[in-house]
């Protein structure tokens, strides 16, 4: 886990505050992040109408699809910029190609963790030769929203996987 | 000593162990948690923070899942023969360790005799030998119901008896099925908590359950095949030296009740030897080395032997004698 700027000494933050106007108490942060799992079940009304709905996922069988939604909710009296939510694909999963959505995010993926780039522009070494990563080789999922994220409002990262 | 290879059509049933399919278990192990934890990373004027969501969790269920192949598809048998064996393999493709029970089920339509079940009828291949051997336990529902790892698999072994009114041909069939004992149904069924390390049971799309069906075939007619050899040397002697001429002579007969349809008799031409042309013989009657109308030949590859087709044998037909000659090569 990245550690960010928080050895900062109690002057910085009196100078932002000063600047603000309005005190961002370290203590507490300011995004509050939610991982949720779930599953698609198609429901059908009385009518024979069928429709799609999202349950929570709690035991799967292998071959199931899993949702993974991530929600950023900013608590505090100021806005939050260059929000950024990374998400590794979890063990035993296999990351479902084009699944992964947040609206205003440039999403970028990753391999090795280290290096994101774009869907398709990633490659692999296998047996000594590179070739292009398949989506469901990428194992990290990064979101970079482009706009600030104001106070009391959601960002939504979302992406499926189906258990190997 | 030359290999002497003797093929017979229909009547003569093939016996040979069909290997095994590779049926894999699917899936990660049953009760395996997966984790899944996000960060945020994000600024508030001048100060960059991270902050790590809650984990959220799956549980990985278990999926009931068997597979029952039969490795001996068809098994010649006589009429009256007791303890005939047929050999199966039960697979666990399921993702979590599962107890199945077996039983074997011989009224079958389709044949024209039903398999007396032996008793004991069913036998575990208790020391994965892959054959039956006075070791392994017989098998008794519900005390020794065989538990299979995830991709695990146990060789099962079925006896049963020939009724003595069977006559060539006739087929009898046997099934062994073998189903989970944490359920069985219709895939996707789900038994709570019933699965490995107290995860859900979720039946998979074989069921739960598996069944495959061997074939006992009587065949009444049994084939001997004698070879002998007369050795002369250019010398007038008897020994086996280079230059020496062997002749063989093989006497086929065919015994029992029924028939070897298009019996084909074939013999290599040994290593170190060389046919001497012209001289083919079935019954005293001279066949002509090339391939052409009458029944035997003279054939140089995929390896130098002769070949007499020799009909449908019954025992009504008499003892066949094939003779052919070589010369011993120099060195």
């Amino acid at each position: 886990m990245k550690t960010g700027n928080r050895n900062f000494i109690g002057a910085i933050a009196l100078i932002a505050s000063a600047l603000s106007g309005q005190a961002f108490a370290q203590s507490q942060d300011c995004i509050v992040l939610k991982s949720t799992a779930e599953i698609e079940k198609e429901m059908v009304s009385d009518q024979g109408e069928k429709s799609k709905s999202l349950v929570p996922a709690g035991k799967v069988i292998p071959g199931t699809e899993v949702v993974w939604t991530v929600t950023a909710n900013n608590v505090c009296k100021q806005p939050s910029d260059k929000v950024t939510i990374n998400n590794p694909v979890p063990d035993h999963m296999a990351l479902v190609p084009n699944s992964a959505t947040g609206p205003g995010a440039d999403i970028t993926y990753s391999v090795d963790g280290k290096s994101f780039a774009p869907a398709g522009q990633l490659t692999v070494q296998e047996n000594g030769v590179t070739r292009p990563a398949r989506g469901d080789e990428y194992k990290h999922i990064r979101w970079e929203f482009k706009n600030s994220l104001a106070p009391g409002a959601s960002a939504f990262a979302r992406f499926r996987a189906v258990l190997n | 000593m030359q290999s002497l290879r003797f093929t017979a059509l229909a009547a003569i049933a093939l016996t040979l162990g069909v290997s095994a399919n590779n049926a894999h278990a699917r899936g990660v192990p049953a009760g395996t948690a997966i984790n899944n934890t996000a960060t945020v990373d994000y600024t508030v004027g001048a100060v960059t923070a991270t902050v790590t969501s809650n984990q959220s969790s799956v549980v990985v269920a278990e999926i009931v899942d068997v597979d029952v192949i039969v490795q001996t598809p068809t098994v010649a048998v006589t009429p009256g023969a007791t303890q005939q064996v047929m050999r199966y393999r039960v697979t666990n493709i399921g993702n979590g360790p599962e107890t199945f029970r077996l039983v074997m089920s011989n009224a079958i339509a389709g044949d024209q005799f039903d398999p007396t079940a032996a008793s004991p009828a069913i036998y575990l291949d208790s020391d994965a030998s892959g054959t039956y051997n006075t070791g392994d336990a017989p098998y008794v529902v519900g005390t020794n119901d065989p538990v299979l790892a995830a991709d695990g698999f146990v060789t099962v072994f079925v006896f049963n008896d020939i009724p003595a009114a069977a006559v060539d041909g006739n087929t009898g069939r046997s099934n062994l099925t073998a189903d989970a004992r944490t359920g069985t149904g219709a895939p996707g069924t789900v038994f709570a908590g019933a699965g490995a390390s107290g995860t859900d049971a979720v039946v998979g799309s074989t069921g739960g359950d598996g069944v495959a069906q061997g074939e006992y075939v009587v065949e009444g007619v049994a084939i001997t095949a004698i070879k002998s050899q007369t050795v002369v040397d250019q010398f007038g002697g008897a020994r086996p030296v280079p230059g020496a001429r062997i002749d063989y002579s093989i006497v086929v007969n065919a015994t029992g009740t029924g028939i070897a349809a298009a019996a084909a008799f074939t013999d290599n031409i040994p290593t170190g030897t060389t046919y001497v042309p012209g001289t083919l013989r079935l019954n005293t009657t001279a066949l002509s080395d090339n391939a052409d109308a009458d029944v035997g030949a003279f054939e140089s590859s995929p390896q130098p032997r002769v070949r007499v087709q020799l009909g449908n044998l019954t025992a009504a037909s008499g003892t066949q004698t094939i003779t052919f000659a070589v010369t011993i090569n120099s060195l």
